[in-house]
């Protein structure tokens, strides 16, 4: 219990810290959002109209830990501000729709990538010497390594631009209503396809050759001589007395890639213009539409540290040593 | 002497290790061939050598870009200033991650305790994004800041890898000697103890390198980086912006991703490689079947007689 305590009161300060950063970086930088704005609006903009949008953005006059407080306040009663691309939508509402998308798309993916990524692993490294084993993890860092925006532009132009196998834009079929019909959810998933392909190519390197080295590690250990010299089975060994051991450090070591897999969707929505925070990011990079992105690096931040805490739940029940 | 024994560590570094053979043929071709970019390319990559987006030829290799500018010579030259990034921020990285990692591993106690808070703080924060808000903030940045804002930001994982070895040499007997005999604390850490981290610091530099070429192709892709300025990630973002697979000049954009992914690529091979000399069990080879053949023809006698 004490563990899971310490383990929010980290992420805790870490959410602090987000939130610190991303007050300010604002106020760093020479200029702000709005003199950006002012700026761009070329003079046609009243005075009275600037000063509304400042303290609708959270640049109140005052001392900075006025400003600080001010800013903690809206940060939560979930008020980001409106946007300035779609004004006056607030941000809130347009990351409410967006983030769905998102979570889909890094959800499935990396359900896919554990899947196979740890059967591979395993397989490899009980088949030392293997195919498998020689040139899987190969490979696939081999592959992991090309950037996301290069995976995705050369998918993009091989699978949907070439061989028209897959659509070339949006999350699903424009034309259809969305809801709950059999049509509506296979366009959906149609649309999917290629990004979460994206995804997997980008992450699986990592569940592979990390379980293959954390397996192979484990392998070493006395209880497996014992588990086989009891006479147990390959399969039960190979799962049960290994994998179970070999996945703590694996766990550990691909949950922080949590964010990469998040900076990877910015890329691939881009390439594939899907509708999901990633490129409501690039968007607002475009427009300069300051509170968007910061209200986009702190839903990707808060997500990050979500699933590095569920990772450390799911060590808890891996691991009963840290039950104690 | 000292010869013989590096060639020594190389021969066994290659021996049935296609996948270094590979890297390293890769990582060094593409070295070369962007140090030499002015040699090899006869065109400026800066002029207007043909008409806009020409299929590749035998006058211009690799096709030109919207702009009519030739795409060779854009990828070699490009090459330069993307690796340089690469390089720069890898090597800022690996001196922040060593000083972090080896102090908090060697001191211990309180200086351990701040310095890993600090970086288990950095390390769960999401770097690429963090890396998009601060160059959209700063504005459009050149390859240098790109390198800095890199540099000082990744270099947690590293650090925590190194920490933790660090302990484990620490408690050596030959450390222990060492600050029995009176050895200096700065010479124990240099002498005695970085050189065994030697595979771990050069894998992680390694690891750096290829996270730095992704995150600097990236930030140019989305627009943060100077568009002026030659480098695979701008090539990209040129290409994207001139919707060049659209238009059907697929050269356009395929050159300078190939190069990236296969630098990459390269990159990653090696690194694999490095982290098999550093812990031996891990290596793959033709040795493991030949030993598996000698086993079962053992068993196969045994079971005969």
């Amino acid at each position: 219990m004490s563990f899971i305590l310490r383990r929010f009161a980290f992420y805790l300060v870490a959410i602090l810290i987000a939130i610190s950063f991303n007050f300010l970086i604002p106020r760093l930088m020479p200029g702000d959002p709005v003199d950006a704005l002012f700026a761009s609006a070329q003079g046609r903009m009243p005075l009275e109209t600037l000063q509304a949008y400042k303290e609708m953005l959270g640049f109140v006059d005052g001392p900075l830990w006025v400003q600080y407080l001010q800013y903690m306040k809206s940060i939560f009663t979930w008020d980001l501000g409106p946007t300035i691309m779609l004004f006056p939508l607030p941000v809130t509402e347009l990351l409410a729709v967006k983030l769905p998308w998102t979570l889909g798309l890094a959800g499935m993916s990396t359900v896919i990538c554990v899947m196979i990524g740890l059967v591979i692993g395993t397989f490899a490294a009980y088949n030392r010497g293997g195919f498998t084993d020689r040139f899987m993890p190969a490979f696939w860092a081999f592959m992991g390594a090309m950037p996301q925006p290069v995976t995705a532009l050369f998918l993009f132009f091989i699978l949907a631009l070439s061989w028209k196998w897959f659509p070339l834009s949006y999350g699903a079929n424009p034309d259809l209503d969305p809801g709950w019909t059999l049509e509506y959810v296979s366009s959906v998933l149609h649309h999917a396809v290629l990004p979460i392909l994206c995804m997997i190519i980008g992450g699986i390197g990592a569940w592979i050759f990390n379980m293959r080295n954390a397996m192979i590690n484990v392998l070493g250990e006395d209880y497996i001589t014992m588990a086989r010299a009891k006479g147990l089975s390959n399969r039960r060994v190979m799962t049960h007395y290994a994998a179970r051991n070999a996945l703590l450090p694996v766990v550990t070591a691909v949950s922080m890639q949590v964010g990469f897999v998040m900076a990877g969707a910015i890329f691939i929505e881009t390439v594939f213009n899907y509708p999901g925070v990633g490129l409501l990011l690039f968007k607002a990079l475009a427009a300069r539409d300051y509170p968007t992105m910061q209200a986009c690096f702190l839903m990707i931040v808060v997500f990050v540290l979500v699933f590095n805490f569920i990772a450390d739940l799911l060590n808890l029940w891996l691991d009963p040593r840290l039950r104690k | 002497m000292f010869s013989n024994k590096f060639f020594k560590f190389l021969r066994r570094f290659y021996k049935s290790n296609p996948a270094a053979i590979i890297g390293s043929f890769i990582v060094a071709s593409m070295i070369l061939l962007s140090v030499f970019a002015g040699a090899i390319a006869e065109n400026d990559p800066t002029k207007r050598v043909a008409r806009g987006h020409q299929p590749p030829s035998a006058e211009l290799l690799l096709g030109s870009t919207r702009s009519g500018k030739d795409v060779f010579s854009q990828v070699l030259h490009g090459g330069k200033i993307s690796l340089l990034v690469a390089f720069s921020a890898a090597a800022i990285t690996t001196v922040i991650a060593v000083a972090v990692g080896v102090s908090a591993g060697y001191f211990g106690g309180r200086v351990d305790e701040i310095l890993m808070s600090t970086t288990n703080i950095v390390l769960v924060f999401p770097q690429l994004p963090l890396l998009i808000i601060i160059a959209a903030f700063v504005g459009q940045v050149g390859p240098l800041v790109i390198a800095l804002i890199i540099g000082l930001s990744s270099w947690a994982w590293g650090a925590r890898v190194i920490r933790s070895q660090t302990m484990a040499v620490r408690n050596k007997e030959f450390v222990l000697a060492a600050e029995v005999m009176g050895e200096s604390k700065l010479r124990i850490i240099f002498v005695e103890i970085l050189p065994n981290l030697t595979s771990i610091v050069v894998g992680g530099a390694m690891g750096t390198c290829i996270y730095a070429l992704m995150a600097e192709a990236g930030l140019e892709f989305l627009g943060l980086g100077d568009p002026t300025i030659i480098t695979w990630g701008t090539m990209l973002f040129w290409a994207q912006s001139n919707s060049a697979f659209i238009v059907g000049a697929w050269w356009d954009m395929v050159v300078p991703g190939a190069a990236i992914a296969i630098f990459g690529g390269g990159l990653a091979l090696l690194n694999m490689s490095i982290d098999q000399v550093a812990n031996p069990k891990l290596k793959t080879g033709g040795y493991i079947k030949t030993w598996r053949r000698m086993k079962a023809d053992v068993e196969a006698r045994r079971a005969a007689a």
